[in-house]
């Protein structure tokens, strides 16, 4: 279990499991004054604009060789004129438990808590040229109304997908990309092509 | 050739226009990690055990362990072009293979692809290759026999259709040639056969297909085959593969013969990739379901109810033992799962009895009815007569003098032992077996010097077929000793040695 992962993709089932307990901790703390809002707005531009934009920053989080006065001593010093009074607490308590490292994993599992506790999801797009504001509406319209839920966008650009869509809602996929379907179609004809090969053979050829 | 563009075109053309602009929906997840033959997926939320999944490279994945966090797949093909960071899908259906007349005289890996070069097996019937065995109502006792043409087994451990025997023991033994003279024997008696090779040498299989096809059993028999060098999830689903093939023939009132070579190594294969999915190790280190994968797979042999009508399917599976040793895991298990065993012993094989099957041992727990009743009632003491054999035979080594009665047994059981060897790929017919068998039972080959019992058995057998033909026709036709056939071959026996020298 290391504090940070190297790849998006590496999964540490460990800090996975620490950051959902973590979080329930923060939200359950923010729930009963009322400051979720803020804390969440906050602990998002703790992770985006300090942790990822300021790597010595992010070491000294993560390190057990920065003592646990110093680090509060860093917190104070870096978010204490700005921050909620919650969040500063709770970095410290996460500080104090050696676990500061973490805030990321914590950050991700108290989004998703958070999410799912407000009726909301996150709807990962993607399209071959950047949305305008007309599309971006009538897509969160179209999958509020099919999911019950309102929408939140998270909107890439990949050229690659040539044309269409592709949504992933948690798990699933919804494919309405041209690259998507050119591929289908090659499979299908391919598929088609080789059946008919094998059962009429000398349709496709002549011995000369 | 030359290849003709336009028809080309024109199919793909055809595969163009009926194709159907749908938005794909599927469940997907990332791969976190890849090797050994397994994934480990994160996502795939919805995806349910056993459940089928797809990666880029176009290779299958079977859900094998649904964790917390994440999903532990099996990967049923190259494993080497997935990487990190890789989509998965899953496909919402369980893995299938395909059925039917097309995949019979093929050579095809346990997802049914070709290994033969004849192309791909054209056929739209597929089945399920993990089924839950039919209940009790669906089934009947095992009754009819099935001929191995092995006079040993046939005789002494006679096998049914329904029936699964196991044949065990050491590393050459001649443990698959049983199986081989038995898929042979079954020309002409409408068994389809499915030999499934786990773990072997391609070679091994290659040499076995070979002969198959020699001897013109490639006609109804398939070959499955996960080699040595498949990864271990395909050594695993081979055998499941091969029974789901085999049960379309079941199901639809035929009879089929599965043999399975060999299922240690297919355990050897879920040990390794239980151990690889984290799955705490038992007995061994085989996981602790070893029993359920090998339980639930034999019990899908079975003869089926004449409301169902009356299909079978009759496993030979094959273990292989260490230095004899069958009180080991896998062997007791397999053991006390099937309904007898044939075991097969090293020192039998290298002193030239071939089959080298120890009969004091060997049992068939379904017996006698699984006999014809002629062979029934010919071979009825012969497994306990030569067991009594070996211990006198053990007795008389210590150099004591013998009464004349028990020189009289020590020569004909000298004889018998004899007259059971019998020469790869050369199966018996039911009427040639019971004819050897009574002769040797009623004396007639007591004068005959030990070392000519063999020719003298095969020159009788040739006699008898080329003067006395109706009686080879009344014994396989109506396969009883009526007092007539048995006066009948009597003379005939007597008659050949007349004039047998």
């Amino acid at each position: 279990m290391s504090q940070s992962a190297s790849h998006e993709t590496v999964m540490d089932v460990g800090a996975e499991q620490l950051g959902k307990t973590y979080a329930r901790a923060l939200l359950g703390a923010c729930q009963s004054d009322g400051s979720v809002e803020p804390v969440m707005e906050q602990l998002q531009q703790v992770c985006d604009d300090y942790l990822a934009q300021s790597s010595p920053l992010a070491a000294a989080f993560e390190s057990p060789r920065v003592s646990v006065s110093e680090k509060s001593r860093v917190i104070d010093r870096v978010f204490g004129d700005w921050g909620h009074p919650n969040l500063i607490r709770f970095m410290k308590v996460m500080a104090s438990r050696e676990r500061l490292g973490y805030l990321r994993s914590v950050r991700r599992a108290a989004e998703a808590l958070h999410d799912d506790a407000m009726g909301r999801v996150v709807a990962e797009v993607q399209t071959a040229v950047p949305m305008d504001d007309s599309l971006r509406n009538d897509v969160v319209s179209q999958l509020s109304g099919r999911l019950g839920k309102s929408v939140r966008l998270r909107e890439s650009v990949d050229p690659d997908i040539i044309g269409g869509m592709i949504i992933r809602v948690g798990d699933t996929v919804f494919d309405s990309s041209v690259s998507g379907r050119i591929a289908k179609i090659g499979r299908a004809a391919s598929a088609g092509f080789a059946t008919q090969l094998v059962q009429q053979a000398s349709r496709f050829g002549s011995d000369e | 050739m030359k290849f003709n563009s336009d028809e080309i075109a024109s199919v793909l053309q055809q595969e163009i226009e009926q194709f159907e602009t749908k938005i794909d929906v599927r469940e997907v997840g990332t791969v976190l990690e890849v090797g050994d033959g397994i994934a480990r997926v994160y996502g795939l939320s919805g995806v349910m055990a056993g459940e089928m999944v797809e990666f880029p490279s176009g290779a299958i994945g079977l859900a094998f362990n649904l964790e917390e966090n994440s999903v532990g797949v099996i990967i049923l093909g190259d494993y080497l072009s997935i990487e990190e960071g890789d989509e998965v899908k899953a496909l919402g259906t369980l893995l299938s293979v395909p059925a039917g007349d097309a995949v019979v005289g093929r050579v095809l890996d346990p997802l049914g692809n070709p290994l033969d070069g004849k192309g791909p097996v054209q056929t739209d019937v597929t089945r399920p290759v993990e089924i839950i065995a039919t209940g009790v109502a669906e089934r009947q006792p095992v009754k009819q026999p099935l001929q191995t043409g092995i006079k040993a087994i046939d005789a002494m451990t006679p096998i049914g259709r329904g029936q699964r025997e196991l044949v065990i023991g050491d590393r050459k033994t001649g443990k698959t040639a049983i199986a081989i003279d038995a898929i042979l024997n079954q020309k002409g008696q409408d068994v389809k056969c499915f030999y499934i090779a786990i773990g072997q040498k391609d070679s091994a299989v290659a040499g076995v297909v070979d002969v198959l096809e020699r001897y013109g059993a490639m006609e109804y028999t398939t070959v499955i085959s996960a080699g040595a060098s498949a990864p271990a999830p395909l050594q695993y689903v081979a055998p499941y593969a091969g029974t789901a093939m085999a049960e379309h023939f079941m199901f639809n009132g035929g009879h089929a013969l599965v043999v399975y070579d060999d299922l240690s190594k297919q355990a050897t294969a879920y040990r390794q990739m239980s151990l690889l999915m984290r799955r705490p190790p038992g007995r061994e280190a085989y996981p602790g379901d070893v029993f359920y994968c090998h339980s639930r797979l034999l019990e899908r042999s079975s003869k089926l109810s004449d409301a169902l009508g009356g299909g079978s399917i009759t496993s030979l599976p094959i273990i292989e033992t260490l230095e004899g040793e069958v009180s080991a895991y896998i062997p007791t298990n397999v053991i006390s799962i099937t309904d007898g065993q044939i075991y097969v012993q090293p020192d039998l094989f290298f002193s030239g009895v071939r089959p080298a099957m120890n009969p004091g041992i060997s049992v068939s727990r379904v017996g006698g009815d699984a006999q014809t009743k002629a062979m029934k009632k010919v071979a009825g003491g012969l497994r306990l007569q030569l067991a009594a054999f070996r211990a006198l035979e053990a007795f008389a080594q210590l150099g004591t003098d013998l009464d004349p009665a028990t020189q009289a047994e020590l020569d004909r059981g000298y004889r018998m032992v004899e007259l059971l060897k019998q020469p790869q790929y050369q199966p018996m017919s039911v009427a040639q077996q019971v004819i050897s068998i009574y002769a040797g039972t009623n004396g007639y080959f007591d004068d005959v010097d030990v070392k000519e019992v063999q020719r003298c058995e095969t020159e009788m057998l040739q006699y008898i077929k080329d003067t006395h033909g109706g009686l080879i026709d009344a014994l396989t036709e109506k396969p009883e000793l009526s007092d007539e056939i048995v006066e009948q071959m009597k003379a005939a026996i007597e008659d050949f040695k007349k004039i047998f020298k």
